[in-house]
C-alpha cells in the first residue's frame, strides 16, 4: 500500500468513519483500482444489505429503491471527493452498470413495477364482459325457443 | 406433470371423436354438440402444451418478449372461453329440449355455434386490449393481476347459468315427467346426469382456488386435486360423455361382435363353407334402428312405431 500523500482529512459530520478509512489508502494514483475497491467495500456493502431487506419483487419499484440508490450514489461521490477524483468517472459508470445488471435487469421498459389500473377502470373492464355474456345467453335461449314456434 | 395430463386428455378426446365420427348411427344433435365440445378441448390442450413447452420453460423467450407469445396467450384465453361456453351450449340445448319445448323438432344449431365459437372472442379481445394498455409484462405471463378476471368472470357467469339451467331441468324431470311417464324421464335423466356431473367438476376449481389450506398435508392434497381438475379436464369430459355413455358402449360391443363373427367366418371359409357368411352379416345389420332410441326421442318426428306413446305425451306437455 502506498501511504505517500494524505491531504488534510477533516472528519466530515456525514461519514466520519468513511473519511478516516479512505484517508489511509489514498495515493497519488487514487482514481484507479483503489477507488474501485473503496466504493465496493464501503458503498456497495450497505446497498447490498438494504436491497436484501427489501423483498426481491420490489427491486423494480422506484418508490422503494430510491433511498438506497440515492445513498449509493452519494457515497460514490463522497469517496471520489476524498480521493480527489473527478466525479462521475469511468469507474463509477462501470460500477453502476454492474449494479444495474445484478439488481435491475428484469424490470420492464417503463421502469415501474407493474400495477393494476385503478378500480374505476378495472371495474368496467370486468363487469361489461359478464353482462354481455348474460345478455348473449339470454339471446340464445330466446332464439332456441322461437325456432320451435313457441313464443 | 401438466404435460402428461394434457397429452392424455388429447389422446382420449381424439379417440372419442373417432368413435363419434365412425359410428354414424350415434349421430344426432346432442352428439354434434359433444363433437364441438371435444374439438375445443383438444385445441385448448394443444395450445396449453405449446405454451408450456415453448414459453413457460424457456426464460430467454420470455426475456426476448416476442409478439408471438402474446398472440399465443390470446388464443389460449380464447380457447379457455370456448371450452366453458360449449358446456353452456350443452346445458342450454338440454334445457330447451326438456323444459321449454318437450320433444320438439330439431333445433337450429346456428346460435349454439355462435355462442360456442364466436362469442369467446369478446372477453379474450377485451383482455388483450386491457393487458396491453395497463399491465404489459413479458409474454403476459403474470397471474398477479386482476385483469385476468376479464376472462374468468364471464366463464364463472357461464358456469353459474349452466348450473341453474341443469338444476331447473332436474326439477322438471323429477316433478312433472315422473308423474306422467317414468320411462321417458329416466331416459332424460341419463342424458342430464352426465352434464350435471361435469359442470360442478369444471367449475369447482374456480370456487376453491383462493382457499389453499395452511396445513401441509391438506395443502398437498389440495394441490393434487387442483392439478387433476385443471389439467385432466379433457380426459374427464371424454370419459363421462363418451366412454361411460350407454349407447356408445352398445355400438362398440356391436362392432366387436361383428368383427368376431367375421373373423370366425373367415376361418370357416377356409373350410369352404361360404354361404353361412352372408346370413351372419345380415343378422348383425338388422337391429341398428333400435339403438336410435335414446337419441331419437330428442328429434321426434313420429317415424318409429314405439314412439307413439311419446307423441301423446308431447301433445299433453305443449299445452301444460
Amino acid at each position: 500500500m502506498l501511504f505517500s500523500f494524505c491531504p488534510s482529512c477533516p472528519l466530515t459530520p456525514l461519514s466520519p468513519s468513511l473519511s478516516a478509512a479512505v484517508c489511509q489508502c489514498v495515493s497519488v494514483l487514487a482514481c484507479g483500482p483503489h477507488y474501485e475497491y473503496a466504493i465496493e467495500e464501503f458503498c456497495l456493502a450497505k446497498f447490498r444489505l438494504d436491497m436484501q431487506e427489501l423483498d426481491q419483487r420490489h427491486w423494480c419499484s422506484w418508490e422503494d429503491t430510491v433511498e438506497p440508490y440515492g445513498e449509493l450514489t452519494n457515497c460514490t461521490y463522497l469517496v471520489a471527493l476524498k480521493m480527489d477524483c473527478f466525479w462521475p468517472n469511468r469507474l463509477v459508470d462501470e460500477f453502476f452498470i454492474r449494479v444495474h445488471k445484478h439488481y435491475f435487469h428484469d424490470c420492464s421498459m417503463s421502469g415501474r413495477l407493474l400495477r393494476d389500473p385503478p378500480n374505476r377502470i378495472l371495474g368496467p373492464f370486468i363487469v361489461v364482459p359478464i353482462l354481455v355474456t348474460l345478455l348473449m345467453t339470454a339471446l340464445v335461449v330466446w332464439r332456441s325457443k322461437r325456432s320451435e314456434g313457441i313464443v | 406433470m401438466a404435460i402428461v395430463g394434457h397429452a392424455l386428455s388429447i389422446a382420449s378426446l381424439l379417440v372419442s371423436l373417432a368413435i363419434f365420427f365412425y359410428f354414424r348411427s350415434l349421430s344426432c344433435q346432442r352428439i354434434t354438440l359433444h363433437k364441438n365440445l371435444f374439438c375445443s378441448y383438444v385445441l385448448n390442450s394443444a395450445l396449453t402444451l405449446i405454451s408450456l413447452i415453448a414459453v413457460v420453460s424457456n426464460p430467454e423467450v420470455v426475456g426476448r418478449n416476442p409478439v408471438g407469445c402474446k398472440v399465443l396467450h390470446f388464443f389460449h384465453m380464447y380457447m379457455l372461453g370456448c371450452n366453458y361456453f360449449w358446456m353452456l351450449c350443452e346445458g342450454i340445448y338440454l334445457h330447451t329440449l326438456i323444459v321449454v319445448a318437450v320433444f320438439a323438432e330439431e333445433q337450429h344449431l346456428h346460435w349454439y355455434y355462435l355462442l360456442g365459437w364466436g362469442f369467446p372472442l369478446v372477453p379474450a379481445s377485451i383482455h388483450a386490449v386491457a393487458r396491453k394498455r395497463y399491465f404489459d409484462d413479458n409474454c403476459w405471463m403474470s397471474v398477479e393481476t386482476h385483469l385476468l378476471y376479464v376472462v374468468h368472470g364471464p366463464i364463472m357467469a357461464a358456469l353459474l347459468v349452466n348450473l341453474f339451467f341443469l338444476l331447473n331441468i332436474v326439477r322438471v324431470l323429477v316433478t312433472k315427467l315422473r308423474d306422467t311417464h317414468r320411462a321417458e324421464s329416466n331416459m332424460y335423466m341419463k342424458a342430464v346426469r352426465a352434464t350435471l356431473i361435469l359442470v360442478p367438476l369444471l367449475g369447482i376449481q374456480f370456487v376453491i382456488f383462493p382457499w389453499r389450506p395452511e396445513n401441509r398435508l391438506a395443502g398437498e392434497v389440495y394441490d393434487y386435486i387442483m392439478h387433476i381438475l385443471m389439467h385432466y379436464q379433457g380426459l374427464l369430459v371424454a370419459t363421462i360423455f363418451c366412454f361411460f355413455n350407454g349407447e356408445v358402449q352398445a355400438a362398440l360391443k356391436r362392432q366387436w361382435m361383428q368383427y368376431k363373427t367375421q373373423w370366425g367366418q373367415r376361418r370357416r371359409d377356409h373350410c369352404s363353407m361360404r354361404s353361412t357368411s352372408y346370413t351372419a352379416t345380415s343378422i348383425t345389420e338388422v337391429p341398428t334402428f333400435m339403438y336410435h332410441h335414446d337419441c331419437n326421442s330428442e328429434h321426434l318426428n313420429g317415424r318409429h312405431t314405439e314412439d307413439s306413446e311419446l307423441v301423446a305425451l308431447k301433445t299433453g306437455e305443449t299445452y301444460a
